[in-house]
């Protein structure tokens, strides 16, 4: 490319040489910029070392009126170059930087180096040489996930008038949150906040719900995304169904209930939970006895309207096209049964902090009272009424979490939900005694601080030490641990324990990232572009990331980045354009541009 | 009394093998999954804070240490992979060093090249004995055979004379290990100058001392008992030779071939077996890094289970050669038993890892002690 008139121009590139070699290729760097303009010296510190006497021998015999150095961390010698500038009677003002590092330049990508270089050179900011085109936005959103964060983001988006796809895996929305009782610290009743939310999705005319589907591809551009979703089949036709529950009823197979974390059973054709949304039956492929065996039908007969169920229906997969994408798709709970000295799985009355919300809650499976697990007549464990209620219950934090057996992160909910049930367990059997084992307590939120006060002015026995095992005596189930501050072993003997099971990405989240092109961060959550300043925004233009999948959170959190990802949504859909991706620029690109902003600059 | 800081104990601990125990955040985790903590000796994570603070005088009070048989519990389970395992081994190499007085403790730990060097000379001397100074007071390598046809190794090695010398080096051995346990007992019950524990209660407990010595009650409560099984085995195999060859060795180093269940002979072989499989068993653990037991291993580790080997296998081979008559076979395998045992004994015993051998029974008996130590 052809050249403006500079003054006579010295390139220095400055390297560390580590173990595996070097980031760039400095050799094709030299070649590219001889290329571009042969009266460029170039050297390296390979070739002269750093030192004053070597440069101003350089700046002197090649009459060098203009330094760029180039490199890792370049401005580490900046100071020096400057200085013998000055000394060689040279401008020391013309000493300029391109610090790879600074732009994230990542091992092997030298075309992005080759950018920055013949920016420097022709003295135009890479900033503006890179300056992204902007396209035309399709105005449709789509969220993937329809927890609380992607209700949040589908009906910000919706009130700003614009349309959403609302894309849930199951058949409701509503997420983690609809099976918890209460949330810390205000001891709201979540189904109360939640379902009003809840029927606000079905009732908003822009937001297009899709149920039961998933993701199967994702092309496109920013602006202008191409998803492919495959709608399961729910045999059940939405439109015409009343939700009476006369095929659930007359249904014969049973399955543990997701909705119920497997405390209840429910039927192969199901309603998930009674403020499912949208309110109406679907079957269960995998469990129902006429897709296995091809003979039943019984609630094709008890449905009292014509051709409303239809065993026969497939799946079948559509195609929209979106502008933005949000991706909400929340968390799992960590298998307790990795953590075998814990007994789950084994000991009936050692439950997961799910199992137990259900517990909790008015709808579970006891109507909201603490019962032990009892076995049925067939031999299954089951909460019943008629069982005794606890005495003594046990609260174990960091189960799977900071564990580096497991995750080494912390799930940042924990501690503040195992003191919400030491709250409500001492609701609901007074004269309880609840024993909570943690490492540290990590009460950071507003209000949590005092809420953590509360509980312990509460009676409840807060021990610092983690919980070590669970083990079974005469009956009875026994915690050993270390007490820290006393240092002491304790055993004690509790009726119910409760694992306080952290937060794990979900198991889709590789493969939504592979096919989104976004990066993961460690741990499997989704990574944010920028930590601070960006954590809804992805590398990616028109995709954003919010709630539990780009790290453990808790509900207030999950909201406010909802709301977030739903403005950034919106902001290119109401300007009408999207800007590409800088990060797909090509060289080519770049040198288009400098020649065009030559005259200009 | 006040509380001493050493801000240099981690530069002097890390010499022993120590890792990283800062990453230690105090869960408790080892404490309670640990079969042999018990309150009021609670370990390992009392004596990783003891670490971290740099409180030397009360680490080495700490009897904990001894009282842990290493089943690795703790490092499995623990959330920060801080090895609390490794960590209780590597205080127990550096108490044996500071009970040890002379200062060569710390130089074997701390230094392949004293500890090697060290082996080499006293093989050397055991060499030079045999080739040198036997000769020359009239003892001389004989190819002539007895009437049965056994070599005839007691022209060459004199018994009366060896019996002398094992009891010259036993001796040395046993004064090193006393004036250490002394010490050692001055750092655990004397020293904090609180509690006295009266002289009817060091007799009357004194009978644990033997029960530990003799049959690791402590080592059997680990989750694991194989381990224990495997160690039994060995030490009863060496205690029995030990006996043998120290007190018994005129009787037991004989030319005569005796039947094969003459106690001379089965005790032999019992005590040989016990020496393989335990030996055999740490080997391929230690090979195979199967367990937590077994993946961390020191040099000392490794130093002790080799000479171990080699002296019992060349014990097999005198055995052999000297029933069969292979005269040559016999006196080179002698010399080399005699090369490597020597050394093994005067460094393993009283300075390096086989001085758990009297330190772990006293453990027991000082833990004892202390529960009925009473306030002065």
């Amino acid at each position: 490319m052809d050249m403006k008139n500079h003054p006579q121009t010295g390139l220095f590139f400055h390297y560390t040489v580590t173990s595996n070699g070097n980031h760039i290729d400095y050799k094709e760097l030299a070649s590219y910029v001889a290329g571009m303009d042969p009266s460029v010296k170039v050297w390296t510190c390979a070739e002269v070392p750093c030192t004053e006497a070597h440069i101003r021998e350089q700046i002197g015999s090649e009459n060098l009126e203009r330094l760029i150095l180039a490199g890792e961390m370049p401005g580490l010698v900046k100071p020096l170059f400057t200085k013998c500038m000055a000394l060689e009677k040279k401008d020391p003002a013309n000493v300029s930087i391109v610090s790879f590092s600074e732009y994230g330049i990542r091992k092997g990508e030298t075309d992005r180096a080759k950018q920055l270089l013949a920016c420097a050179l022709n003295e135009i900011p890479f900033e503006i040489a890179a300056m992204p085109e902007e396209v035309p936005v399709n105005p449709a959103t789509l969220v993937i996930g329809g927890g609380i964060t992607g209700i949040q983001a589908a009906l910000e988006i919706a009130y700003a008038n614009f349309p959403v796809y609302l894309l849930e895996k199951t058949g409701t929305i509503g997420g983690k949150m609809a099976t918890f009782d209460k949330t810390f610290p205000t001891l709201d009743c979540a189904a109360c906040i939640l379902t009003p939310k809840m029927v606000e999705v079905n009732q908003q005319p822009n937001i297009r719900l899709m149920t039961y589907s998933e993701v199967t591809g994702v092309s496109g551009v920013p602006g202008d995304y191409k998803v492919k979703v495959l709608k399961k089949a729910r045999k059940v036709n939405v439109n015409t169904c009343i939700g009476c529950g006369t095929c659930a009823e007359k249904c014969p197979a049973s399955v543990p209930s997701e909705f119920d974390a497997g405390t209840t059973l429910r039927k192969a054709i199901y309603m998930p939970f009674p403020q499912a949304v949208p309110n109406k039956y679907m079957v269960d492929a995998d469990s129902c006895i006429y897709l296995k065996t091809g003979k039943c039908k019984a609630c094709v007969k008890a449905c009292p309207v014509p051709n409303c169920i239809n065993l026969d229906e497939q799946d079948e997969t559509v195609e929209i096209n979106v502008g933005n994408i949000i991706v909400a798709t929340g968390y799992k709970p960590f298998d307790a049964k990795r953590v075998p000295q814990y007994g789950f799985g084994k000991f009936p009355n050692v439950v997961t902090s799910l199992e137990f919300e259900r517990l909790l809650n008015a709808s579970g499976p006891t109507g909201g009272n603490i019962h032990l697990r009892s076995v049925d007549k067939k031999g299954n464990p089951v909460f019943t009424t008629d069982a005794p209620q606890p005495e003594r219950i046990a609260i174990v934090h960091c189960v799977g979490s900071r564990d580096k057996n497991y995750n080494k992160y912390c799930s940042r909910v924990c501690c503040m939900y195992s003191l919400k049930f030491a709250h409500l367990i001492l609701d609901k059997i007074s004269d309880a005694e609840v024993y909570e084992y943690f490492i540290d307590m990590r009460s950071f939120g507003k209000g949590y601080e005092e809420f953590y006060e509360r509980i312990r002015e509460e009676n409840v026995n807060i021990i610092r030490g983690k919980t070590a095992k669970v083990e079974e005596s005469k009956g009875k189930l026994v915690i050993r641990g270390e007490d820290i501050l006393k240092a002491e072993v304790i055993e004690q003997e509790v009726d119910m324990v409760v694992l306080s099971v952290g937060l794990e990405p979900c198991d889709e989240t590789a493969r939504l990232a592979e096919m989104l092109k976004i990066p993961q961060s460690e741990g499997g959550w989704f990574e944010e572009s920028n930590y601070n300043t960006s954590s809804t925004g992805t590398f990616r233009g028109g995709i954003f990331i919010a709630g539990a999948c780009q790290g453990p959170k808790d509900i207030p959190d999950c909201v406010a980045q909802g709301s977030a990802a739903a403005a950034r949504a919106i902001r290119s859909v109401m300007k009408g354009t999207i800007p590409l991706d800088v990060i797909e620029l090509p060289l080519a690109q770049i040198e288009k541009r400098i020649k065009e902003l030559q005259p200009v600059i | 009394m006040s509380t001493r800081v050493n801000p240099e104990l981690r530069n002097e601990l890390i010499k022993f093998g120590i890792g990283d125990w800062n990453a230690c955040y105090h869960c408790g985790t080892c404490t309670a999954i640990c079969p042999l903590s018990e309150n009021g000796f609670l370990f390992p994570r009392k004596k990783i804070r003891l670490m971290q603070m740099g409180l030397q005088d009360q680490l080495t009070a700490s009897v904990e240490p001894w009282l842990c048989y290493y089943c690795g519990d703790c490092t499995e389970t623990c959330p920060r992979d801080a090895n609390p395992g490794e960590l209780m081994m590597s205080l127990r190499r550096y108490l044996t060093s500071v009970y040890d007085w002379t200062g060569l403790s710390k130089k074997f730990y701390t230094s392949k090249v004293w500890e090697i060097a060290f082996i080499l000379v006293f093989a050397a001397l055991v060499t030079a004995f045999f080739l040198v100074l036997l000769p020359s007071m009239g003892y001389h390598f004989t190819k002539e055979l007895t009437a049965e046809g056994g070599v005839k190794v007691n022209s060459f090695a004199p018994p009366d004379l060896v019996e002398w010398l094992d009891w010259g080096m036993a001796i040395t051995v046993a004064c090193l290990l006393v004036s250490n346990i002394l010490r050692m007992y001055y750092n655990i019950v004397w020293k904090s100058g609180k509690t006295t524990v009266s002289l009817w209660v060091h007799i009357r407990e004194f009978w644990l001392l033997i029960f530990n010595f003799g049959v690791q009650p402590k080592f059997s409560k680990c989750s694991n008992r194989n381990y224990w099984g495997a160690h039994w085995l060995l030490m009863s195999g060496y205690v029995i030779m030990f006996i043998l060859i120290v007190v018994y060795l005129p009787w037991f180093q004989t030319e005569k071939i005796h039947a094969w269940w003459h106690p001379q002979r089965s005790l032999g072989y019992y005590a040989t077996f016990g020496l393989l499989f335990g030996l055999s068993f740490a080997f391929i653990g230690r090979l195979r890094k199967s367990s937590v037991k077994f993946r961390f291993s020191h040099v000392s580790d490794w130093l002790f289970i080799v000479m171990l080997t080699l002296t019992v296998v060349t014990g097999i081979l005198v055995h052999i050669f000297r029933i069969n008559g292979m005269a040559s076979a016999t006196y080179v395998c002698y010399i080399a038993h005699i090369a490597v045992l020597v050394p093994m004994i005067l460094i393993e015993v009283p300075f390096s890892k086989w001085s758990h051998l009297a330190y772990r029974p006293f453990a027991a008996y000082f833990q004892q002690l202390q529960k009925f130590a009473v306030p002065r």
